[in-house]
């Protein structure tokens, strides 16, 4: 699986690939075709080498190399297209040509700077002097490039000949030919060339891939210093301490508002998580399969501390996926996405996310296909994490409860913007088989009809 | 040689035409010729090939420039590759054009080339910085099409405004449309200490009372507005439009009353037809910029596209009188 197609799922992940501040195109690239590593000894790998990219970033002595590798990063140049003509024996171009020297050229700063920065084992760039030599025949060692005199024996003549007549403006039809000449010469050189370069193909593919994973890294490195990411461990459950959703706490820090980080920890199995409306239990699962991906993606978690259990992959149903264009309706859209999640968990194992199933159907069989889920969830090796406002489910699996709303609050006049500083936002086991009942309070407090909500107090009442 | 010397106290020109065919093309010739002569190190670019409008055919059809050695210039791949001039690459921008990256390259021989340049202004911008980096004295924009936007001053330092019988055959007609354009080239700026301040408006309309305060109108552009606008004086009758101004906006403001004073960005931000104007300035009102452009001087092609012929020496006289302003035959100069 590639980052690229985790998008889509509804963990919010999305939010960190646009924040990753990437210096190239091929570098946004190499992102998106960044794998979702399985295995714990490339993951550990690849966090050590992110951890020495963290390491050189901040390394304020040496700024001015991480400058420099930034700076080249910045003019790297997707030259896909170019190397698959190469492969292909296309003749290249005096563009095409100039942007393979371009290319060398920019590895032979971009390494300096990265030895500079004591990541020469980290970001290995191949030597492509060889090509460069091809390309710079006077060895003048600067990355213009034209078809040089050098390259063919009658061109120096031709030239002499054709700056001489097109500075005193002479015949027409000699220079016409001249013209027609060098081109004939320029077009044959650059097969040549071309033939000559065709042996470095993979080298070049290489440098540039080895440049546009640098940028990755680096980007990578930038993410965890600004939010603070603490590399995880990996282990046989899940496990965050102060575990963090970047993108709700921007917008709390934007609004002044609270955030609070929670602490979770989860093994195979189901675990259900009840709560009040407006508790966070789905940021939580958003978080939760955020920082899974992060990290199974060979980035830093957001948390203080973090253990990771490798899966397969994360499946969710968070969101209401109603689409009329479809033809379905939101249980419709739902069962299917849970049907399917639970095809997958047959054959692999998984970190299964699945946000109040079967909300929006009637009580009775929407209880029934919640016992349902739970009980197949459980029989399978996934990690499982379900929330729900359905009480009385008879199972015996894990219950975790958001503590919500904090007591002695009840005379303080609140707000709906002012509500989050009286939930208590952490996590807590639950052995009951009941759910908090506050609906109609916090109906009550987002300043809803009063007529609605004593109604509906009645209705309970009797 | 007149007006070299005046170009040369400035770092970038646009020559910008009325209309097609009206000799930017043997004006920039002329100039690259003088400069080359002078030793001047010239950069030179271009606007408005851009995929959408122009296709290939059209841009092949563009007419060459010779480049002399020492020039460095900036054209499409694709243009760069069909060259006359004994070129070398010193450059290749990473954003696309339809006709392949954007190149910069020196010229060793001289020889003709084929210009396309940048599809907006704000590339346009970085190209010049570019060509400013790797030493040029002066770049020069050679305009497409009947594109102003390439001589605001917020681009180009100075610009050329090329006229010619394709405008109009008829010596009284090119004579107006000329003078129209070039009354907003000449129009007066505003002080300095109101230009810093409404220069980082992005957009809007906006009233500047008379204690110098100013007011956001919250007319978020000069398409939404109508007759209906009763209150559009109601801070005082100095207003600055932030983007466009159209024949719609002075309209207006002419049944609104008199003694106004609308302020543009610069004048390529006016898009009034000359009947427009003459109405809303012949009760009382009046335009201002907030930069005015440098123009260096109108140049005329005698020739139309048609074959037609006007008299050089009588029409460029009549303009320079027309216009009070020197009116130069680049074909005559050249000579």
């Amino acid at each position: 699986m590639k980052i690229k197609e985790l998008l889509k799922s509804d963990a919010g992940f999305q939010y960190i690939i646009d924040i990753m501040d990437l210096m190239s195109a091929a570098g946004r690239r190499a992102m998106l075709e960044a794998a979702f590593r399985t295995s714990a000894p490339e993951l550990e790998a690849e966090w050590d080498r992110l951890e020495a990219a963290i390491r050189a970033t901040n390394d304020i002595p040496n700024r001015r190399y991480y400058i420099d590798l930034r700076h080249c990063l910045m003019c790297l140049h997707d030259l896909s297209g170019t190397f698959a003509s190469l492969a292909n024996h296309m003749p290249l171009n005096e563009v095409e040509l100039f942007e393979i020297k371009s290319l060398c050229s920019l590895s032979r700063s971009a390494a300096t700077a990265i030895e500079g920065l004591a990541l020469g084992a980290t970001l290995p760039l191949p030597d492509c002097s060889e090509p460069f030599a091809i390309l710079d025949p006077d060895h003048t060692g600067i990355a213009n490039f034209y078809i040089y005199d050098s390259y063919d024996p009658e061109l120096p003549a031709l030239r002499r000949e054709l700056n001489a007549l097109q500075t005193s403006g002479g015949d027409p039809m000699r220079i016409s030919d001249l013209l027609a000449r060098q081109s004939e010469i320029q077009n044959r050189v650059c097969m040549r060339l071309s033939d000559e370069l065709r042996p470095w193909t993979e080298t070049l593919v290489n440098t540039m891939e080895q440049m546009a994973y640098a940028d990755f890294l680096l980007a990578r490195a930038e993410l965890a210093i600004r939010w603070n990411l603490v590399r995880p461990a990996v282990g046989d459950h899940i496990a965050y301490r102060q575990l963090f959703n970047p993108r709700v706490k921007q917008r709390n820090e934007e609004m002044h508002l609270r955030y609070q980080p929670v602490d979770i920890e989860v093994r195979s199995g189901v675990c259900l998580i009840t709560g009040a409306n407006m508790a966070g239990k789905t940021v939580l699962l958003k978080s939760i399969g955020t920082a899974q991906i992060m990290a199974q993606c060979g980035m830093f978690v957001p948390a203080e501390e973090a253990t990771v259990c490798l899966v397969e992959g994360v499946v969710t149903s968070i969101g209401d996926d109603q689409d009329e264009m479809n033809g379905l309706s939101s249980y419709a859209s739902e069962i299917i996405k849970i049907s399917n999640i639970l095809q997958s968990c047959r054959n692999e194992r998984l970190l299964v996310l699945i946000d109040e199933p079967a909300r929006t159907t009637n009580p009775v069989e929407g209880k029934a296909l919640v016992q349902a889920i739970i009980k197949i969830l459980e029989s399978l090796p996934s990690i499982t994490l379900i929330t729900t406002h359905y009480g009385q489910l008879g199972t015996d699996c894990r219950r975790l409860r958001v503590k919500g709303f904090v007591e002695g609050m009840e005379n303080i006049p609140l707000t709906p913007q002012s509500i989050n500083r009286f939930i208590d936002y952490s996590l807590t086991e639950d052995q009951s088989d009941n759910v908090p009942h506050e609906a109609l309070r916090i109906a009550s407090i987002l300043g809803c009809d009063e007529q609605l909500i004593s109604l509906a107090q009645e209705n309970i009442n009797h | 040689m007149p007006f070299i010397s005046e170009i040369l106290r400035h770092r970038s020109l646009s020559i910008v035409g009325l209309e097609k065919n009206t000799g930017k093309t043997v004006c920039l010739n002329y100039i690259l010729h003088r400069m080359n002569q002078l030793g001047v190190h010239v950069g030179v670019t271009s606007i408005g090939v851009d995929g959408e409008q122009v296709d290939s055919v059209f841009a092949t059809a563009k007419p060459e420039i010779t480049l002399f050695r020492g020039t460095h210039f900036i054209t499409s791949e694709k243009h760069y590759l069909i060259r006359q001039a004994v070129s070398r690459l010193v450059a290749v921008d990473s954003q696309r054009t339809s006709l392949g990256p954007l190149v910069t390259a020196e010229v060793l021989i001289q020889g003709k080339v084929l210009l396309s340049g940048a599809a907006t202004t704000a590339v346009l911008k970085r190209q010049i910085q570019s060509l400013d980096s790797m030493g040029v004295d002066i770049s020069i924009v050679d305009g497409a099409l009947s594109r102003l936007s390439l001589a605001s001053p917020t681009v180009t330092d100075c610009m050329i405004l090329a006229t010619g019988a394709a405008v109009s055959a008829n010596v009284k007609q090119l004579i107006a449309k000329t003078r129209h354009l070039y009354q907003l080239i000449c129009l007066d700026e505003v002080d300095e200490t109101l230009r810093n301040r409404l220069s980082i408006i992005e957009s809007g309309i906006w009233a500047i009372d008379n204690d110098g305060e100013i007011h956001d109108l919250e007319i978020a552009s000069v398409f939404l507005i109508d007759r209906s606008e009763k209150d559009i004086l109601r801070f005082g009758h100095t207003l600055f439009a932030a983007g466009a101004i159209s024949d719609r906006l002075l309209k207006i403001l002419a049944a609104k009353g008199k003694d106004i004073t609308l302020i543009a960005r610069d004048f390529t931000k006016i898009f009034v037809t000359p009947e427009v104007y003459v109405d809303y300035t012949r009760r009382g009102n009046r335009l201002m910029v907030l930069q005015r452009s440098k123009l260096i001087a109108i140049t005329l092609n005698p020739t139309s596209p048609q074959g037609f012929l006007l008299d050089s020496k009588s029409t460029c006289d009549a303009l320079s009188d027309a216009l009070q302003t020197p009116v130069y035959d680049v074909k005559k100069i050249e000579q």
